[in-house]
């Protein structure tokens, strides 16, 4: 399991620096998050 | 037993990627100059700002989404608009259901205070937001914005409160 959380470490961190800097990262979040969201709030 | 409880732990931590880059995307959004899609963005900043008259609206019928700042929040988010008579107009659905409504928080705020500005085609302008309830106005309203969305908006469902309607007047 140590070696699991570190990983999840290492993904969060990745990932949220990723969305931070990666052109288009942000958006591709976004667009994802938003179909989700509209079919949950129908 | 103790399967359970790892593979709690393992769905919640595989669960925190998608949640942290949510939640990153969401408030880098905040320091932006205007929203990008369903998050909100920092006050609108760029563009001039309009003054005397306003202008024939019919043109906003060629326009898929405005950008909208309260003023209090200063917050801004992408939305739809429509014109109706030379008057513009902008709503949110959802209203009559929980998630909608925890999504959707401007048309309370604008319902408190409803000072904005909103942005066309890079200009500002300064605008009221009166809420609209009731009135044969809604009929010929809502006629407007199902011939240019894809939309079910019915004066019922703005009667009823699941559609928030909102005349965007000048500033007085």
């Amino acid at each position: 399991m140590k070696n699991f959380y570190i990983f999840t470490a290492v993904a969060v961190v990745a990932t949220i620096l990723a969305v931070l800097f990666v052109p288009g990262v942000d958006d591709y979040v976004e667009r994802t998050f938003q179909v989700y969201l509209g079919r949950a709030a129908r | 037993m103790k399967i359970i409880k790892r593979t709690i732990i393992v769905v919640f931590c595989l669960l925190l990627i998608p949640v942290a880059a949510i939640a990153t995307a969401g408030a880098k959004q905040r320091f932006e100059d205007g929203p990008n899609r369903v998050f909100s963005g920092g006050p609108l900043v760029a563009g001039e700002l309009h003054s005397g008259p306003d202008p024939d609206w019919s043109f906003v019928s060629d326009i898929p989404t405005i950008e909208m700042q309260l003023l209090d929040p200063a917050q801004s988010r992408r939305i739809w608009i429509a014109e109706y008579e030379n008057k513009i107009y902008v709503w949110s659905g959802y209203m009559g259901n929980p998630i909608g409504r925890l999504w959707k928080q401007w048309p309370i705020q604008a319902e408190r205070d409803g000072r904005a500005v909103i942005r066309i085609n890079g200009i500002r302008y300064e605008r009221q937001l009166k809420r609209l309830r009731t009135g044969d106005v809604l009929d010929g309203l809502t006629a407007a914005i199902t011939a240019k969305y894809p939309s079910a908006t019915t004066r019922a469902a703005v009667e009823a409160g699941d559609v928030w309607v909102f005349e965007a007047a000048p500033r007085s």
